[in-house]
């Protein structure tokens, strides 16, 4: 199907450029636990209202549907390549045929940089995860990072 | 068809209750006043459909594979177990002298020879190539009495949006996943090697009918549909989330040649008592679509519960008021969150001459367990599978631990 290819297409130049972010992490991405807590907080409603209802409360997802995100390797892993996941959405039967899961996550692009840095920081910190936070300038500077027709 | 009303959603709801309050415990199931329940299996994986033979063998699909099994020293458990076969998925029925098969891109069959409990034979296909898809891929499926064979094939989507459960997505009109998905599929079942492309598309409008079945009985096909997902977080200026965990009937049909049951323009709002177009098709939550166009269900049970499998009980152990009436196994909800899960039981629909005969009543409860975290992920069971044994008794399977219970009437 033409939609198929698009998307394993988007999916692989996803993964092309985590890979180039994943790369590049620094020091300076990583900041203080207190910042955690504060940016969390108001992304426990944002988490609410766009991701509950498929991730579940406590991040479990649900079998044969929807993958866990509690202490999962993307939102563990480096800010900038979440937010790129989340941005671009999840990857289809195309590129993911070891994976169970029949929903495909849809793209969050449409949100604010401020909510997705809320939501990503929210989700780092409450599943058990340990993440550091991800800043809305971590989130413009994926975004910018994107192709415009994406 | 009749019209459910809002008064009549309330007084199915208040029956349900008043019946939980008569069940007594056993064996961690709650089940009405006579009914005795035993694990028969446990530990086979993620349980899907199962059949049970005249001899008494049971046969379970799973994800991880096919599993038959024998209860050898009469003491109730299947102590004889035997994986077979090469075909992971959720159908699985008995017919005259074969095993049929299906998984999520064909149904096959295999030979049942007298004496051999897990089938030595190689399998055949009777239909294959569908499409490959992920969501909504389970090809369930009935046999009428002459082999005629109606496949449900659901559709890879939540409403047919122009980007899949995205958030105010436009549904595409038409629908073009129609042509292809959504709906049953008729085939010979006596045939072999058919394709999608020779089957002829019985009935369509039916996001997923993974619990179809035959009514011998009545001589029709039934279907319980499950219901679509998210009008919340899809219309958020329509719906909030207390709408989203109510409102989208699981819709309870009998399936007739040519029918449209109305996914993805329209979902049978359980609020409102009647049908509205979908959001993605222009309704505003109370948009009535044209007059006839789409049946109205037979019932309409609550929404997201996930009706995974459907009987006619025609055995002949349980009391006379469940003879010809439908046992419904729901999986339970996921979509309902945050709201509380719901929906992890089995329902007993008493029906006369085709028609719901009275509200239905939960007949088998207590599957879930507390379910911390309002989390579908710990519920303890999910029942998912039923069939009736030799003597009449009523087989559940589940789907998280892969257990099976018989479900008897009279005796302990």
């Amino acid at each position: 199907m033409k939609t198929s290819r698009m998307r394993v297409s988007a999916a692989l130049t996803c993964v092309a450029t985590l890979a180039a972010l994943a790369a590049g992490v620094t020091a300076s991405d990583t900041q203080p636990a207190n910042a955690q807590a504060n940016l969390a907080q108001p992304g426990q409603q944002l988490y609410a209202r766009h991701c509950l209802s498929c991730h579940q409360a406590d991040g479990g997802g649900v079998p044969n549907m929807q993958p866990p995100i509690k202490g999962g390797t993307w939102v563990m892993g480096e800010p900038r390549a979440l937010a790129l996941f989340v941005m671009t959405g999840g990857f289809d039967s195309g590129s993911r045929k070891d994976s169970d899961n029949g929903n495909v996550m849809p793209p969050f692009r449409q949100l604010p940089d401020a909510d997705l840095a809320q939501i990503l920081s929210y989700i780092r910190a409450k599943f058990g995860n340990g993440g550091t936070p991800v800043t809305a300038a971590q989130v413009a500077q994926t975004r910018a990072s994107l192709p415009p027709s994406q | 068809m009749r019209t459910i009303s809002l008064a009549r959603v309330v007084s199915l709801s208040c029956a349900a209750m008043i019946a939980g309050a008569a069940f007594a415990a056993d064996d961690g199931l709650k089940l009405p006043a006579g009914f005795s329940a035993t694990v028969v299996q446990e530990g086979l994986g993620a349980g899907r459909h199962l059949d049970v033979a005249a001899n008494g063998d049971i046969y379970l699909a799973s994800r991880k594979g096919l599993n038959a099994m024998r209860d050898t020293n009469g003491d109730g458990k299947a102590d004889e177990v035997k994986a077979f076969g090469d075909v992971a998925g959720t159908e699985v029925r008995i017919f005259k002298d074969w095993l049929y098969v299906s998984d999520d891109v064909g149904v096959y069959r295999y030979p049942l020879k007298k004496g051999e409990l897990a089938p030595g034979g190689a399998r055949e296909a009777v239909v294959s190539q569908f499409p490959k898809e992920r969501q909504h891929a389970d090809k369930t499926f009935a046999l009428d009495p002459k082999g005629t064979l109606y496949v449900n094939v659901g559709a890879p989507s939540n409403s047919c949006q122009e980007k899949d459960r995205q958030e105010g997505s436009l549904g595409r009109n038409p629908c073009p996943l129609l042509e292809k998905y959504g709906g049953v599929w008729v085939f010979d079942g006596t045939k072999l090697n058919q394709t999608p492309a020779t089957g002829r598309r019985f009935a369509t409008g039916m996001r997923n009918a993974v619990a179809i079945e035959w009514n011998a009985g009545q001589n029709a096909l039934f279907a319980v549909i499950h219901g679509r997902d998210s009008i919340d977080t899809l219309f958020p200026a329509l719906y909030n989330a207390a709408d989203n965990a109510t409102r989208q009937g699981e819709e309870f049909h009998q399936i007739v040649d040519g029918g449209n049951y109305g996914w993805p323009y329209t979902f049978f709002d359980t609020k409102l008592g009647h049908r509205v177009v979908a959001p993605e098709y222009g309704g505003d939550a109370k948009k009535v679509p044209e007059a006839g166009k789409y049946p109205d269900p037979l019932v309409a049970f609550p929404a997201h519960w996930a009706p995974n499998d459907l009987l006619f009980y025609a055995g002949k152990s349980f009391p006379a008021k469940y003879q010809g009436g439908a046992f419904i196994a729901f999986h339970g909800s996921w979509n309902r969150a945050p709201e509380p899960q719901a929906g992890y039981k089995v329902v007993f629909q008493p029906m006369k001459n085709g028609k719901p005969d009275g509200a239905y009543e939960v007949f088998a409860d207590g599957f879930a367990g507390d379910m911390p975290d309002n989390s579908p992920n710990n519920a303890r069971y999910r029942p998912v599978g039923l069939a009736v044994g030799p003597d009449g008794s009523l087989f559940v399977a589940d789907s998280q631990k892969g257990r099976i219970w018989r479900i008897s009437y009279g005796k302990k």
